[in-house]
């Protein structure tokens, strides 16, 4: 039937079609496929009275054939598509096919060759059970498939349409069983059951989703139920869904533990929050290829394969990763720690270098307290007077401990580049961090070199002063 | 390395922000005192020293870090001025209780660290090794500039 559908090339499509049509767009769904599937001469006035006229028998049995073809396709690629949700989904298909063909309107002839090959696909078997509809049949079937670009292009229709398939099946009921063979029959009474079914869009726009969407995460397979139920069993309820998604986690899961593991992560966030501050991206630590939850506020763990999801030995394994993160971070800056291995030695030597560069800061300053006083006090003023200095965008001007607040104003006003010991500075290498003689020798020359010139100036301007 | 140098956001401060800070101080410094007598000696070189650590604790950005808040609020104390009381002490103690279950030859040298780094028994060892990393950074340039500083000023 569905050939003969497509087959008739000879009608053009009247554009008047689509006013008719959208008029009928107001009116029920019922409409739109009767109208689709058993359309009188369209120049017509009676065109309106398509709905309801009195060739209602007529079209009725017209479309219980076209019907029963849609519906009854499906039950050998049950494999494909399960029971109603499949139904509502070819529908959908046969009438994008339809829309196909309307689409094309100058190519006609060609156009309903493709989608009758497709649709031979599809529809292999059923084509034989349906009786062959009359040729004036058909060619109303053509007339009407053609303003069916319009219907294609309605969002709703494809729902509307669904929502009508389960119609048509309640009405046929009392009808299929009188007018179609008794298989037929028998198809549309099983498949009406799972007709009904289809009427949930969602589950229309589920189907589709499934598909579309991969692998997909716990979260999502727990909350979408309808979901669920459409690619499961159509029979099952909704009572069994907390069960699906428990099988949906363990076919989307890989190991057992994956579960309790989310549990366990649930449980080691509220940890996280407790314990630590920044949220330094994932702890996704695993050994599947899972993509990474984006990180939250907290860090998300997984458990590795073979060894314990308690929460606390999360919490721990975390840590102590964290721990040793910052080691090596401590190991770089510490000269002559890569040799040693180990957390305990390493530490001894972080602890060591630690008090060594106190006691280094506190021999220094002593030093410095000898230094010539007046020599460091020109020095000094010269410095700071001459020189000018962009505070860094962190310093805050502490008015605490030793600094005065006249200073600051100094400071302030002297907003220039320090650029004499600015030059110095930077030539000290910062690698090295031990005061070894030869590096000592390099900065006190340039430093040397800057400061000789100064006393100059301080002397000959203490020399002023004095006379 | 340098991932997880960004992720712990290690930054020291600039060489030249410190000897500034520093030499402020030094130079307030001789103003106060401008006769060394050898009876405040020893004052003397414990001021410069608390110069140094705290326009080194200035210029690692003031409060931006917890050793440099513990040292300036040390500091604070001990000019007699009026500290905010923080109740950071009995945190302490709680975070110890429970930290003690963990490794615990990590903990006895974090406890080490805690009592040579400033402010740092309020911590956990993961920050405390965080703050460690900087101090020594910090410390370390610090070194380097009084170094600077002694061998260009003391007489050649």
């Amino acid at each position: 039937m569905d050939n003969e559908l497509f087959m008739n090339t000879e009608f053009p499509p009247p554009p008047e079609m689509a006013t008719h049509f959208e008029h009928q767009q107001s009116s029920s769904s019922a409409m739109m496929l009767n109208w689709a599937l058993m359309d009188p001469n369209p120049h017509q006035d009676s065109s309106f009275l398509w709905e309801k006229s009195t060739e209602q028998q007529q079209q009725q049995s017209i479309f219980d054939s076209a019907l029963s073809s849609l519906v009854s396709s499906p039950t050998p690629s049950n494999s494909n598509f399960s029971g109603g949700g499949g139904d509502g989904f070819l529908i959908r298909e046969l009438i994008g096919k339809l829309g196909n063909i309307g689409n094309n309107n100058n190519n006609s002839g060609e156009i309903y060759g493709t989608p009758m090959s497709r649709s031979a696909s599809c529809y292999a078997t059923p084509m034989s059970s349906p009786p062959p509809p009359t040729n004036s049949n058909s060619q109303m079937m053509m007339n009407r498939t053609t303003p069916l670009t319009e219907f294609s292009a309605d969002p709703g229709f494809a729902e509307r349409a669904a929502r009508f398939s389960c119609f048509g099946s309640r009405s046929f009921n009392g009808r299929t069983n009188t007018n179609l063979p008794i298989n037929n029959g028998n198809n549309m009474v099983n498949n009406s059951g799972k007709l009904t079914r289809v009427s949930s869009t969602p589950a229309l726009k589920a189907l589709v989703s499934p598909e579309v969407t991969p692998g997909g995460e716990f979260s999502r397979k727990r909350k979408s139920v309808p979901k669920g139920k459409s690619k499961e069993n159509p029979i099952s309820t909704a009572s069994p869904s907390p069960s699906f998604s428990k099988t949906a986690e363990k076919n989307g899961g890989k190991g057992g533990s994956k579960s309790s593991e989310e549990k366990g992560g649930k449980r080691r966030r509220e940890e996280e929050d407790d314990e630590e501050e920044e949220g330094e991206g994932e702890g996704n630590k695993s050994n599947n290829t899972k993509p990474p939850e984006p990180p939250k506020d907290y860090i998300h763990v997984r458990a590795r394969r073979g060894q314990a999801t308690d929460s606390h030995s999360l919490a721990e394994r975390v840590r102590r990763e964290k721990i040793g993160e910052r080691m090596k971070l401590l190991q770089d800056l510490v000269p002559g720690c890569n040799k040693v291995t180990g957390k305990a030695l390493m530490l001894d030597e972080i602890i060591n270098y630690v008090q060594s560069l106190q006691r280094q800061v506190e021999f220094l300053s002593m030093k410095l307290s000898s230094v010539n006083d007046t020599r460091l006090d020109f020095n000094v003023d010269a410095l700071v007077s001459k020189d000018v200095m962009i505070p860094s965008s962190n310093n805050r001007l502490h008015e605490e401990g030793l600094q005065s607040k006249s200073s600051s104003h100094h400071h302030q006003q002297q907003l220039n580049i320090y650029n004499n010991n600015s030059q110095l500075l930077p030539n000290i290498s910062s690698n090295n961090m031990m005061l070894q003689s030869p590096m000592n020798s390099l900065e006190t020359s340039t430093l040397a070199r800057s400061f000789t010139h100064l006393p100059t100036l301080t002397q000959f301007t203490d020399s002023i002063s004095q006379v | 390395m340098a991932s997880a140098d960004k992720l712990i956001n290690t930054d020291v401060p600039e060489k030249d922000v410190f000897a500034f800070h520093f030499l402020q101080s030094l130079s307030n410094l001789r103003k106060q005192n401008p006769f060394d007598t050898p009876d405040q000696k020893n004052y003397r070189v414990r001021k410069i020293k608390k110069a140094a650590y705290v326009s080194m604790a200035r210029a690692a950005g003031g409060s931006s870090r917890l050793w440099s808040r513990a040292l300036l609020r040390r500091a604070d104390k001990d000019d007699n001025k009026i500290v905010r009381f923080s109740r950071r002490k009995w945190k302490i103690s709680s975070k110890r209780r429970r930290s003690n279950q963990r490794a615990p030859v990590v903990e006895e040298a974090a406890e080490r660290l805690r009592n040579l780094v400033p402010g740092g028994g309020g911590m956990e060892t993961s920050k405390l090794m965080e703050e460690t990393a900087h101090y020594i950074k910090c410390l370390s340039m610090q070194v380097k500039v009084m170094q600077c500083l002694v061998d260009g000023l003391s007489p050649k």
